[in-house]
């Protein structure tokens, strides 16, 4: 994501997107709150403007954390761990507000905070796996088997992904569960709140790539500090 | 595949010679299963509800104290660089690691479910399928910790940072070895119980072969 060798300040596309990213903020805001209220939920399911975009987004942090580790053991290019590790931070904040508007969307339609209902718990263990991928970061010094063994987790962690989403689908045919599944009320959804709904995503996406490039750039700079 | 046999056996041999690994962790087990028999109390059925999980977590704490040992010999000796400078690929020696690994994981698996089985009062008609899924969920862990021992093996403080990693890495593994082993318990048709085996087989697979994939690139240099 970054080019150039040596940057000092964000370039322009970065600006770009955290400009408009902040510019549509308020709209998509406003948009949630004027979207029309669920029959079952009423005025609660707005929660949902908040929660599925950081959910979505916390996947898409982590995939990119994948791909550039992918690439960083590769081409072994420190540029390419930076965006990694930056993607990670982003979506590790992204998915901590998934699981905490989740929370607090759970106390009042299914009358508890946390239930170990499946796509909670996968979702939990990769919160924790990305926690460790810091704790790993964080404890080895050799800057060189940092970044591999921070690579060789955003690999494996992600792995965790589409296998427990199988495991989902495996529970479900065993176990019957009596929560609301979330992914399934979008497909009945009135397009008001579909609109809603994408246009969250859009502007929580733009501020995401904006984010990322910011904290790369913020991670090559500490790098340069480092060496110097 | 010869040298992964070789390797798998010479650090067999060097660790059955040396014994008191082996058995600190038998210990560690037998005393782990007992405190938790009597912290849960005398009820048998309440008992026989907690053991596939108290057994998976047994298994799992034990284990990490043997991952490190995979490439503990090789960092004191000096002689992991030997290994690496073997021409050809590296991933054998990631297979001849992990070999040795699950040659000493699974008797002490056994042994621990027959602890269990005492304390727990575990019936052990199904005995095959059970083994099956200690096999299957022993591999499983036991594919992410090789991997990760040896990515460490030059860290200090790998001790604990192993089990870190580790455990939120192989969450899925525990918990659908956990309910694969309740379902036999419980006494559920095969039917039933051959899903979380399925998923068992797809976590060993898949880890399996990123970590293969992964140890080569993660080891040079």
């Amino acid at each position: 994501m970054l080019k150039a060798a040596q940057p000092n300040q964000p370039d322009a596309l970065t600006w770009v997107f955290l400009g408009l990213g902040f510019l549509l903020l308020p709209i998509g805001l406003y948009l949630a709150l004027s979207a029309p209220p669920d029959v079952n939920q009423g005025y609660l399911v707005r929660i949902m403007y908040l929660h599925v975009p950081g959910a979505w987004l916390g996947y898409l942090a982590f995939f990119v954390t994948f791909l550039y580790s992918l690439l960083y053991l590769f081409r072994q290019d420190p540029r390419y761990d930076r965006v990694a590790s930056a993607s990670a931070e982003i979506g590790l904040v992204f998915m901590g507000l998934a699981l905490v508007t989740g929370m607090l969307w759970a106390r009042p339609t299914w009358g508890v905070y946390w239930t170990w209902e499946p796509r909670l718990t996968t979702t939990a263990i990769l919160f924790a796996v990305y926690v460790g991928y810091f704790l790993l970061r964080g404890a080895i010094e050799d800057p060189e088997l940092r970044r591999k063994a921070a690579a060789a987790v955003g690999i494996l962690g992600f792995i965790n992904v589409p296998i427990s989403y199988m495991s989902v689908k495996w529970w479900r045919s065993l176990h019957q569960t009596q929560s609301i599944d979330l992914t399934t009320g979008k497909i009945h959804m009135d397009p008001a709140m579909l609109q809603a709904l994408l246009f969250n995503l859009f502007v929580f996406t733009l501020l995401y790539l904006g984010f990322v490039r910011f904290r790369s750039l913020l991670a090559a700079m500490e790098a340069r500090k480092e060496e110097a | 595949m010869k040298r992964v046999f070789l390797l798998a056996l010479r650090d067999l041999r060097l660790e059955v010679r040396d014994r008191a690994g082996l058995l600190s962790v038998l210990a560690f087990f037998a005393v782990m299963l007992f405190i938790m028999a009597l912290a849960l109390g005398p009820e048998e059925a309440a008992l026989r509800r907690a053991a596939p999980g108290v057994l998976w977590v047994a298994l799992a704490f034990g284990s990490t104290l043997l991952s490190t040992r995979a490439f503990a010999l090789e960092v004191e000796e000096g002689t992991l660089d030997d290994l690496l400078l073997t021409p050809g690929g590296k991933e054998w020696i990631y297979f001849g690691k992990l070999l040795f690994q699950m040659l000493l994981l699974l008797p002490l698996a056994l042994l621990s479910l027959f602890m269990a089985a005492g304390l727990f009062y575990l019936p052990l008609e199904r005995l095959l399928s059970l083994f099956l899924t200690l096999a299957l969920g022993v591999l499983g862990y036991a594919s992410v910790a090789t991997f990760y021992a040896g990515l460490l093996a030059r860290l200090r403080g790998r001790e604990v940072l192993l089990p870190l990693l580790l455990f939120s890495l192989v969450v899925p593994v525990v918990l659908s070895a956990v309910r694969a082993t309740l379902g036999l318990v419980e006494g559920l048709p095969l039917g039933e119980v051959a899903p979380w085996w399925q998923l068992l087989l797809v976590f060993d697979v898949v880890y399996l072969t990123a970590s293969a994939l992964l140890f080569p690139l993660v080891m040079e240099g």
